[in-house]
Parts: structure tokens; C-alpha cells; sequence
């Protein structure tokens, strides 16, 4: 049985049809890399799997459970079990990097803050930040918040990782320490789903390549098979322009 | 310049200008309080209200921003016993002062109200935050952060503002200086000893203002 099921499942902004029809099986441990141009429906995928956006369509089963998002209590066993991590960090301004990686555990699970505490310092030496606990998000770089993004994420023990185009507003010479933070995650084995536009670390990293078009999935494959030989006229235009970069 | 500076005449009434000083930071303080309920309330009205409301809101802001706050006190010391509705002069200073703080703290508190972070509130969402809980951990304190600056700044002007109530007889500060004045007559050695009293309430506050501002919400303020 997959970890996460997704089925016809359709989406819009308005009547703007974004999501038309996906279907996709995620098995435990499985790193999925989302590819695509821009406005193919890849984050809107993410926002609908976390609650963020309703589906007009379709399913999403969870070790085998169908989720109805129209219940509150089912949209938060989601958040329970699938974390996301934004393109914008989104982190709490008024919060340390501490108290940013604490409050959900603490105040949402209600876990001792001790304990919390502990594992929170645990999670950004992780990550690179067991230096500042005590910073604000406003005097750390852009990579290093996301970092802490991340670390915040992971806080609330996720079975399934979301990352939305991580490391896409991020200064080139950053983006590496945040690559590397998520390859740890990888070795760990974390099932990840990955938007993203860095398409070395895509192949480097994904377990299957699913290129998305048009608010469809148009083909699925080993990053070999969609990188190399694609099967689709749409995926080889895409991978032909990317890859003469 | 033949005059001669006599400080001596007045150091007798030192402690009855720091009563008045007193007064008038009562003065400040409770219509900056009425004002702040005022404004909080209206603001929410003006950034999540229905319409009507916002135009009456609306109404009430420009009412009473674009005219002197002097007449405003005029008018409710003047013009409501009319309808029957006697203030003595303390009364529709304060009332005065409150309703002119209320339209401007209204106006500081809807730009602060709006500014409000959907990234932030949609991060806190994916956590699991309630409502409640994105109200309370994240909306809030990032209007407090946003507001505390403006608002104090808001703040010390009525302080300076209140220098006004001595015109209807009020004796706070001011209305004190007038009435040492019409006795010794020592116009420049009172009236720059009191300008030192302001001075010094003024950056009292300030001070505090500030200290509390970056304690309580990392907000940058200038103190001088």
C-alpha cells in the first residue's frame, strides 16, 4: 500500500482549473522530484496535500485512508503527519529560531517544553544552527532561515516532507547548505515530495521524476528515463531547454 | 537686553508647578487610554467591518482630524449644555481629548491592523495552529510590534497637547504658569521653568517608551 495516494484529484483558484486530474502513488521512503514550468500546478499540488487549498476532485489516501478535507479534525491529522516547507521561509518574525522551532510542539502538541527544548537544539545542530537558538529570523541569511524552515518542519515529526521550491529565493552561493540539509534527510530515509527548479540536485536526489504541465501529470519516471529519454514531446522541450542552461 | 533673570521669585512654586505637572500627564494618560479603546475598536471596524460602519467610522476620523482640537473643545464646553449636557472644564478637556485621540489612534491602528502577514498566518495554519492560536501567537504580536512605535510617538503628543486645557481654566501645567504669572509677573523665568517640566515628562516617557518598546517587541525606536 503506497504512504500517500493521490486520485484524479483536481483543484482551482477561482475557475482557473490548476490542478486537472492527478493521480500519483508515493511509497514510504520515496523521494519524489516535481518538475515543471512555472505555473504547471507543482506547489498547488503541495498546498492542496497540506490543506491549504480544497480539491473540487478526487482523493488523497493516507496509508490507505481516504482524507476528507471538508473536516477539520481529518485536514489536521494531515498536518499531524505531512509538514511543508515554503518557498518564502514564512518564519515567525517574532519568534527566535528557537521559539519558531518549539511553539508548534509546544503550544499546538502540547509536549513538555523540556523536552521539546532538547530536541529542537538537536534539529538545528542539524541543520547547521546549533549557534543561534537566540537569533531573530531578521539577522540570519536567507539560507540559513530556510534552514530553520526546515528544522521547524521536522519539529513536528513528519512521516512525508513538503518542500516548495526551497531554495528558490535564495542568493546562488546559499543554496548549497540547504541542499545539503535535505540530502541528510534523504540518508535518513524522510519521503519527500521536492518542487524545485535545481534540476542537478532533482536527478541527483529523486527516487521517480514526476514532470508536470498544464496542471497535469504528463510523465513519471526514473530521473534517468526523464532526463535522458523522455517519452513526451512536452517533457523533452522542457528538459532540452533546462538542460542547455 | 536690560532684563534680569530673578529665578528666586519663582522656585517658591516648584512644587505646585510639579502638581500640575502631574495633572496633565493624568490628562494625557487617560484620554490616551479612552482613545486607544476608541481606536481599537474603530480600526477593527475600518479593516473587517461592513461598509456602513466603516463610513460612519469614516465620518468620525475625518471629523475630527481635519479640525483644531482647540474648537472641538470649544464646541463640547460650549455647545452640549445646550442640550442640556453640563461639562464642567476638566470634563470636556478630557472628553475632547479622548475623542480627538480616538479618530488618529483609530487612523495609527488600521494601518497596523492591515498589515497583517499571510505568509506567516498560512505557516502557522500548516502547524496546526487554530484560529485562535494564529490570532494570538502571530497576528498579535506583530501588530504590537508594528503599532507600539507610532503609538507612543502618538502618545507624547498629547502630552504636549494638554498644555491646551489651560485655556478653559484647567490648572494643570500651563493653566498653573498662568496663574503664577498673573501674580509676579516673571513671564520669561516661568514659562521657560515649565518648558524644563515638559521637557522632562516628555523624555521620561520617551524613555520608558522606548525601553519597553525593545523589551517587550524588538522595536526600533529613536530616543533622540
Amino acid at each position: 500500500m503506497p504512504q500517500l495516494a493521490i486520485d484524479n484529484l483536481s483543484a482551482t483558484y477561482g475557475k482557473l482549473a490548476v490542478l486537472k486530474s492527478v493521480s500519483l502513488a508515493v511509497e514510504k521512503g520515496e523521494i519524489i522530484g516535481l518538475i515543471g514550468p512555472s505555473g504547471s500546478g507543482k506547489s498547488t499540488l503541495l498546498r492542496v496535500l497540506v490543506g491549504l487549498l480544497k480539491p473540487t476532485a478526487g482523493t488523497i489516501a493516507i496509508d490507505g485512508r481516504p482524507v476528507d478535507f471538508g473536516k477539520a479534525a481529518e485536514v489536521r491529522a494531515v498536518r499531524d503527519r505531512l509538514a511543508i516547507v515554503f518557498q518564502q521561509f514564512n518564519l515567525f518574525q517574532n519568534m527566535t529560531v528557537l521559539e519558531n522551532v518549539t511553539i508548534a510542539p509546544v503550544k499546538i502538541k502540547k509536549r513538555a517544553k523540556g523536552e521539546v527544548r532538547e530536541e529542537a537544539k538537536e534539529l538545528l545542530r542539524k541543520v547547521g544552527l546549533g549557534e543561534k537558538l537566540n537569533a531573530y529570523p531578521d539577522e540570519l541569511s536567507g539560507g540559513q532561515q530556510q534552514r530553520v524552515a526546515i528544522a521547524r518542519a521536522l519539529a513536528l515529526k513528519p512521516e512525508i516532507l513538503l518542500l516548495d521550491e526551497v531554495t528558490a529565493s535564495l542568493d546562488p552561493e546559499l543554496v548549497s547548505e540547504v541542499l545539503d540539509t535535505i540530502r541528510l534527510l534523504a540518508a535518513e530515509g524522510m519521503t519527500m515530495l521536492i518542487v524545485s527548479h535545481e534540476m542537478g540536485f532533482v536527478r541527483e536526489l529523486s527516487s521517480r521524476v514526476v514532470f508536470m504541465a498544464d496542471g497535469r501529470i504528463v510523465e513519471t519516471g526514473t530521473p534517468g528515463e526523464v532526463f535522458e529519454t523522455p517519452q513526451e514531446t512536452r517533457t523533452r522541450e522542457f528538459v532540452s531547454k533546462i538542460l542547455r542552461h | 537686553m536690560n532684563y534680569t533673570l530673578q529665578y528666586g521669585q519663582v522656585l517658591p512654586y516648584l512644587g505646585y508647578f510639579a502638581g500640575g505637572a502631574l495633572l496633565s500627564l493624568q490628562i494625557a494618560f487617560l484620554s490616551f487610554c479612552g482613545g486607544l479603546v476608541i481606536g481599537t475598536g474603530f480600526a477593527s471596524v475600518t479593516a473587517f467591518g461592513p461598509r456602513p460602519l466603516r463610513v460612519l467610522v469614516k465620518v468620525y476620523v475625518t471629523a475630527f482630524t481635519n479640525t483644531p482640537q482647540l474648537v472641538q473643545i470649544y464646541f463640547l464646553y460650549f455647545a452640549l449644555p445646550d442640550a442640556g449636557i453640563l461639562l464642567s472644564s476638566y470634563q470636556a478637556v478630557l472628553i475632547g481629548m479622548t475623542l480627538n485621540a480616538g479618530a488618529y489612534l483609530t487612523e495609527i491602528q488600521r494601518a497596523g491592523f492591515l498589515s497583517r502577514r499571510q505568509t506567516e498566518m498560512e505557516a502557522a495554519e500548516v502547524l496546526g495552529f487554530s484560529r485562535w492560536q494564529q490570532i494570538r501567537y502571530v497576528i498579535l504580536p506583530h501588530i504590537a510590534k508594528v503599532l507600539f512605535p507610532p503609538l507612543a510617538n502618538q502618545y507624547i503628543l498629547m502630552t504636549l497637547g494638554t498644555s491646551m486645557a489651560a485655556v478653559f481654566g484647567v490648572e494643570e501645567l500651563t493653566g498653573r504658569a498662568f496663574n503664577v504669572n498673573a501674580e509676579t509677573f516673571r513671564s520669561v523665568e516661568i514659562f521657560s521653568l515649565v518648558a524644563v517640566f515638559y521637557v522632562v515628562i516628555t523624555f521620561a516617557a520617551t524613555l520608558a517608551l522606548a525601553l519597553i518598546g525593545r523589551l517587550a517587541f524588538r522595536a526600533r525606536m529613536r530616543i533622540l
